[in-house]
C-alpha cells in the first residue's frame, strides 16, 4: 500500500540525498513536526541522532510552523502526516479543541519526572521554556525597567515593535495593555498609547524581522525572548535583556502525539529523548540556546533566574481566552497603525 | 493527421497548466465563498467584510500605487541607461549586461537585507549624509514608502531593463542617422523615433515591473515595515496566522483582479501606440 506516509517519507529522501540510505535501512522511524530555523537545525543536529543512537529510530523532521501543523493535521482527518507536534500555548489550546492529540502514558516517558510539576499534562510535555522580556542596547540608551518606560524617552524614539502575529508579540502587547489598565481581554489601552506615541517610535516590523533591525541599529529596544538576544549576543551585537518590573513573561513549547499517529510507540521515544538530560543540555549551548526544563541540566547564567522553581512567579497567560480574539486584535493592530 | 499530431504535443502542457494553475485558482475562487474559517458554511460573507470595510479599499490603493511609483522610477533611471547601452561599444555592452543581470543571481532575501544595510538608521547613505555635514540626524529611510520604492527599482531593474534593451537593440540604426540628416535635433530624434519604436518593449517592462513589485511581499514587509499595509500582507497575516482561509483568497483575488486590470489596461496601450509606429 502506498500510504501518505510513504509519500511523505520519498519526497522528504528526494529533498536531501543524504537521507536516503538511513530511511532504506531504518529499524523503525518517526515523523516529528518541528518549526523552521533554529529549532529544525537544533533537532537535525542534536536529537536526531541522539535518537539513533539510544533507539536506533530514525527521525524525520517537517519543518511546519504551529499553525501550519494543525492546519494539516486537521485537513489529514485522522491520518496525521507526522507523529509527534510541536506547538506554542495558544495552537496547543486550539489542537485540544480539535481533537487531535492522543493522550499520552506518562509511564512511558521515563525523563518526565526529572521535568518540573506544570510541564506535564494528559496531553502532552514541556520541552522548551521561552522567557519573554525588553532587550535593548546598553551602549544606547539605559536600561529600561518596565513596559512604561518604552512610552517615554529615551527610549520611545528608539523602540521597535510588533504585532500580533506571534506569541511572543501578543504577550508583549498584553503586557503593555496591562500596564495602561488593560487585561489579558482587553488590549485596547495598548494601542491607544502605541497610537500616542507612533510617530516616534524606529520601526513597526515583522517579527522575523526585528533582529536584524536590531542588528543594524535601526531600532535599540524591542521585546523579545532570550533565545533571541543570546543569539544576538552571539554574534557581537550589543544587547543585553531586561526582566520588566511587573515580571518576565514565560510560556513553554510542549510535544504532542498526534491522534491516529503510526509510530506511536517510536513517537514516546522522541518525547522521552528531548525531555533527557543530554540533550537538553547540548539544545542549551550557543549557537541554539534554549531554556531547558529538565531539573538536571543548570540554567545558563544569562537567565532572568537562578532556577525553574522561580518561572513560576513569573507572568503566564491564558490562551483559551486569547485565541478566539487574536483574529480581530491582529485586524486592529493593522488599522490603528497603518500609515 | 499531422495536424492531430501538433496538437497532441501541445497536451501535456496544457494539461499541466490545467491542473497546477487552473485547478488551484478555481478552487481559490471556491474557498473564497464560504463565510467560516472553517470552510463548512458557503455564502458571501467574506466578500462582503471585505469589500465592505473602507480599509480594503485604502490597502488596494496603495498596492497599486506602489506598483506604478517602481514603474515610473524604473522608467525615469531605466531608459537612459538602456540609452547608454545602445551607443556603447560591444565590449562595454557585455559588462553592462552583466551588471544589469547581477542582481536577478542574488536571491530576493539576500537583496532586500541588502537594503536595510544601505537605508538604515546607521546605514551607507546616512553615515555619508552625516560625515558630509548635509543633515544633523539620520534621515528616516527604512519603513518608508520612499525607501521602499528606492529599494523596490533597484529589485526589479532587470525586468525593465531587459526587455527594453532586447527592442532597442534591434531597431535600425539608419533611422536615427535618418531623422538627424532631416534636421531633427537629438532631443526629437529621441522622442519622435527612438520612444515609439522602443514602446513594446517599455510597455513589456512596465508589465513585469507593476507585477512584480506589488506582489512583492518580502521587500514590501522587510523594507517597509508593517505600517505600509499593502495586499500580499494581508494575504500572508489571513493565511498563514489567522487561518482565515476564506478572507485570504477573497483578498488573493482582488490582488490578482487589480494587477489583472493594470497590466490589461498597459498592454491595451502597448497595443494602440505598437499600431501607431507600424501602422
Amino acid at each position: 500500500m502506498f500510504s501518505r506516509r510513504h509519500f511523505l517519507a520519498g519526497t522528504t529522501a528526494l529533498g536531501g540525498a543524504s537521507l536516503l540510505p538511513s530511511i532504506a535501512h531504518a529499524k523503525g522511524s518517526v515523523a516529528a513536526a518541528i518549526y523552521p530555523g533554529t529549532w529544525e537545525e537544533a533537532f537535525r543536529a542534536i536529537v536526531a541522532p541522539a535518537l539513533k543512537k539510544k533507539d536506533s529510530v530514525d527521525l524525520e523532521l517537517q519543518p511546519l510552523f504551529a499553525v501550519d501543523q494543525v492546519a494539516k493535521a486537521k485537513a489529514a482527518r485522522g491520518a496525521p502526516p507526522f507523529d509527534a507536534f510541536v506547538l506554542d500555548p495558544g495552537p496547543r489550546i486550539t489542537a485540544i479543541q480539535d481533537g487531535l492529540f492522543d493522550k499520552i502514558d506518562i509511564k512511558k516517558i521515563s525523563n518526565a519526572s526529572k521535568l518540573p510539576a506544570g510541564l506535564v499534562d494528559e496531553w502532552g510535555i514541556g520541552v522548551n521554556a521561552q522567557v519573554v522580556g525588553i532587550a535593548y542596547n546598553p551602549k544606547k540608551v539605559p536600561a529600561p525597567k518596565g513596559w512604561k518606560d518604552l512610552f517615554t524617552d529615551p527610549w520611545v524614539s528608539r523602540l521597535g515593535i510588533t504585532g500580533f502575529q506571534t506569541t511572543f508579540g501578543t504577550v508583549s502587547l498584553i503586557e503593555i495593555a496591562k500596564v495602561f489598565g488593560g487585561s489579558e481581554t482587553n488590549i485596547e489601552p495598548a494601542l491607544v498609547e502605541l497610537k500616542k506615541v507612533l510617530p516616534k517610535i524606529a520601526a513597526v516590523g515583522q517579527p522575523a524581522a526585528m533582529p536584524g533591525l536590531f542588528q543594524q541599529g535601526q531600532c535599540d529596544v524591542i521585546y523579545t525572548n532570550t533565545q533571541t538576544v543570546a543569539t544576538l549576543k552571539g554574534r557581537g551585537v550589543d544587547i543585553e535583556f531586561v526582566k520588566p518590573e511587573t515580571g518576565a513573561i514565560t510560556f513553554l513549547t510542549t510535544l504532542h502525539i498526534a491522534k491516529g499517529a503510526a509510530e506511536v510507540e517510536n513517537a514516546y521515544k522522541y518525547l522521552d529523548i528531548v525531555a533527557g538530560k543530554e540533550v537538553q543540555e547540548a539544545l542549551t549551548k550557543p549557537p541554539y540556546n534554549f531554556i531547558p526544563v529538565n531539573k538536571d541540566v543548570p540554567l545558563p547564567d544569562y537567565l532572568p533566574m537562578k532556577n525553574l522553581d522561580e518561572m513560576s512567579n513569573f507572568v503566564r497567560h491564558d490562551w483559551a481566552k486569547i485565541n478566539p480574539l487574536r483574529a480581530g486584535w491582529i485586524e486592529k493592530f493593522n488599522k490603528e497603525m497603518a500609515k | 493527421m499531422r495536424k492531430l499530431a501538433e496538437w497532441q504535443l501541445a497536451l501535456p502542457l496544457a494539461l499541466a497548466f490545467a491542473s497546477i494553475f487552473l485547478a488551484p485558482l478555481l478552487m481559490l475562487v471556491g474557498v473564497s465563498f464560504f463565510n467560516d474559517d472553517k470552510i463548512s458554511q458557503p455564502g458571501f460573507g467574506q466578500w462582503a467584510k471585505f469589500l465592505g470595510d473602507p480599509f480594503s479599499y485604502k490597502v488596494i490603493a496603495d498596492t497599486m500605487l506602489l506598483g506604478l511609483k517602481t514603474v515610473c522610477a524604473t522608467i525615469v533611471i531605466g531608459y537612459p541607461l538602456a540609452l547608454i547601452y545602445l551607443d556603447a561599444s560591444p565590449r562595454l555592452q557585455k559588462v553592462l549586461i552583466f551588471i544589469i543581470v547581477m542582481p536577478l543571481l542574488l536571491s530576493v532575501v539576500v537583496r532586500t537585507f541588502a537594503w536595510i544595510v544601505v537605508l538604515g538608521r546607521e546605514g551607507v547613505v546616512n553615515t555619508i549624509l552625516l560625515q558630509l555635514g548635509i543633515i544633523s540626524e539620520p534621515l528616516r529611510l527604512l519603513q518608508t514608502e520612499l525607501g521602499l520604492v528606492i529599494s523596490l527599482t533597484q529589485i526589479e531593474m532587470p525586468l525593465m531593463l531587459l526587455p527594453l534593451i532586447s527592442v532597442m537593440s534591434r531597431l535600425d540604426p539608419n533611422l536615427r542617422d535618418a531623422s538627424s540628416a532631416l534636421g531633427a535635433s537629438r532631443w526629437r530624434t529621441l522622442f519622435k523615433v527612438i520612444v515609439p519604436l522602443s514602446m513594446p518593449g517599455l510597455v513589456a517592462g512596465c508589465l513585469l515591473v507593476f507585477a512584480s513589485s506589488t506582489t512583492a511581499f518580502i521587500s514590501q514587509t522587510v523594507i517597509g515595515g508593517v505600517r505600509l499595509i499593502y495586499l500580499p500582507l494581508l494575504i500572508w497575516q489571513q493565511s498563514l496566522v489567522v487561518f482565515n482561509w476564506p478572507f485570504a483568497a477573497v483578498v488573493s483575488l482582488t490582488l490578482l483582479v487589480s494587477v489583472l486590470t493594470v497590466v490589461s489596461a498597459l498592454s491595451y496601450l502597448g497595443r494602440r501606440t505598437g499600431g501607431y509606429v507600424h501602422g
